[in-house]
């Protein structure tokens, strides 16, 4: 457990001096503003429901950009040969990596903290809503990142990895809005892949357990691919 | 400390490795010497378990580097052919870094990292970004590196590939000193390091071992064994080939009117030669028996075409 923490403490190092991870949290901060602005505007509510839902797509667009650079950089560096021949396992290794880009998220989404504060200043959110649309997006950039590191350990240019990463996710997003592509029946029956469906209720202030396993699976599943990719180290 | 069995490697459908076996003893230190692309790479990483081999065994530090990885890794420094660094980070905190990742306890941590930095030369240089440091110190830093956690096995892949003279010394010295309680396995291609370093040399060419012993050993077999320099005066090439013993002669050319030959002959020719001279056949000012140079032996041994590249 101790190695998960040491590979955690280095990668936020190297994010905390990292100018591309400076610039996707500034753009992360633009849309969350411009979201809630036309939120607010466009229904006059004083919710988060449309910037909840709107920033679910802006997640899946720039987390595999933020993660591209964690094992495609290490290999063009030589630094995952040290890595990987160091007592410690490629599992810690893949934990501690996707902790740290989970801990940046969260941080992101503590710079969006002034929106509700805005909110309760103009009117009367209710605050267990802001909660679990916090929470279910929360949940979804943990799998998100997931599925950026598992590109990242595929490739080794950083920026294929990213648009690997996002081909990766694009699917988990279209079957969420399939009805106009393949009809309903089909529609329905992929809808539980959806994440956009698995959103909707954290935006209504729910809760439920199924949701919140359909995010720890899809992390799972991108997690221990990311493990495999790098145990069988077949490239070269 | 190290042995090596029997080992293949295949990439796709070039065989990098066939019967890859040699052994290294505890606090030896041997060079592995080959043309670029011979699989020397290939070999080491397989030794710190970074690639599976496709048959054979390796043993390190008395594990066996497949079933065992973690035991070998803990046992293991590497310094990969380009220094494995985080150009954002500082030199202290990689160090400190590397120190973790092999489980250092935190007090023994920093004083490790200090006594390392002081042996590699790297004092004041803590706060020094990876990113801003020449090769030398970046060289530096990578072996500073391997030698954190104090291995009893070292695989350094051409630790002073890109240096100057002064930090090569530097390296050498390094390597010297670790030397006796330390094995030590080192690639590189440059013979004047190994003659400086190592007395035991493991050639390989085309993925195969193709000479194994100490330097002396290979220089003497190799690009026909030693041989005596002789300067003569009042004798002719044929003559000096019909002495007793001898059998081949080849003309070196002359130094300050002394004719310079170089004479193959069964045994050693010195005495038979120094008695001829002595009856008053010929005159001579020099007799010394000379081996090969090792970039003779060397490329005797793998071949022309193997150092083209």
């Amino acid at each position: 457990m101790s190695t998960v923490f040491t590979i955690w403490k280095k990668e936020m190092r190297v994010y905390a001096v990292n100018p591309t991870a400076y610039a996707f949290l500034a753009v992360f901060l633009f849309l969350s503003g411009l979201f809630f602005f036309l939120g607010i505007t466009l229904t006059g509510e004083a919710s988060l429901r449309v910037l909840a839902s709107n920033l679910a797509i802006v997640e899946l667009f720039i987390l595999p950009m933020l993660t591209m650079r964690h094992f495609a950089e290490e290999r063009r560096q030589g630094t995952l040969e040290m890595l990987l021949t160091s007592p410690i396992s490629p599992f810690a290794l893949v934990l501690g990596k996707w902790l740290a880009s989970v801990t940046l998220c969260g941080l992101m989404f503590l710079g969006t903290a002034i929106l509700p504060a805005i909110l309760a200043y103009y009117g009367d959110p209710d605050w267990g809503v802001v909660a679990s649309t916090y929470l279910g997006l929360l949940l979804a950039a943990a799998a998100f990142c997931a599925a950026g590191l598992f590109s990242s350990s595929l490739l080794d240019d950083q920026l294929a990895a990213g648009l690997l990463g996002i081909v990766f996710l694009l699917p988990f997003w279209l079957v969420s809005r399939a009805e106009a592509l393949v009809g309903d029946e089909l529609a329905e029956r992929v809808r539980p892949f959806g994440v956009l469906n698995h959103l909707d209720s954290f935006g209504r202030g729910i809760v439920d357990s199924a949701d919140v396993y359909y995010f720890a699976a899809l992390a799972f599943c991108f997690l221990f691919l990311t493990y495999r990719a790098l145990e069988s180290r077949r490239w070269r | 400390m190290i042995e090596v069995i029997g080992l293949h490697k295949a990439y796709g459908p070039r065989l990098a490795l066939r019967d890859v076996s040699f052994n290294v003893a505890k606090g030896e230190i041997a060079a592995f010497l080959g043309p670029n692309g011979a699989g020397k790479t290939t070999t080491m990483r397989i030794l710190t378990g970074f690639l599976p081999a496709d048959a054979g065994e390796v043993r390190v530090a008395g594990f066996d580097v497949f079933d065992d990885p973690h035991a070998v890794r803990q046992r293991v420094g590497y310094l990969p052919e380009t220094p494995p660094l985080y150009p954002e980070l500082s030199v202290g905190v990689y160090l400190d870094f590397c120190a973790e990742l092999r489980g250092m306890a935190r007090k023994d941590r920093s004083r490790r990292v200090g006594e390392t930095m002081e042996r590699v030369g790297l004092v004041g240089w803590e706060r020094r970004l990876l990113g801003s440091l020449s090769k030398g110190y970046r060289q530096r830093v990578g072996l500073a590196q391997a030698i954190l956690h104090d291995p009893p096995v070292l695989i350094l892949d051409e630790p002073t590939s890109g240096l100057d003279p002064a930090q090569v010394a530097g390296i050498r010295d390094l390597v010297l000193s670790l030397a006796g309680d330390h094995t030590v396995i080192l690639s590189t291609h440059i013979l004047s390091e190994v003659e400086a370093l190592c007395p035991r040399a493991v050639v390989i060419a085309n993925g195969q071992i193709v000479a194994d012993g100490a330097i002396e050993e290979l220089r003497g077999r190799a690009a026909g064994g030693p041989w005596t320099y002789v300067e003569v005066q009042g004798i002719e090439g044929p003559q000096l080939g019909r002495l007793p013993g001898v059998k081949l002669v080849e003309p070196l050319g002359e130094v300050n009117g002394w004719a310079a030959w170089r004479v193959r002959a069964e045994g050693d020719p010195r005495e038979g030669l120094a008695a001829s001279a002595a009856s008053g056949a010929f005159r001579v000012r020099a007799l010394e028996r000379r081996l090969p140079s090792l970039e003779e032996a060397f490329i005797s041994i793998v071949g022309r075409e193997g150092t083209a590249a």
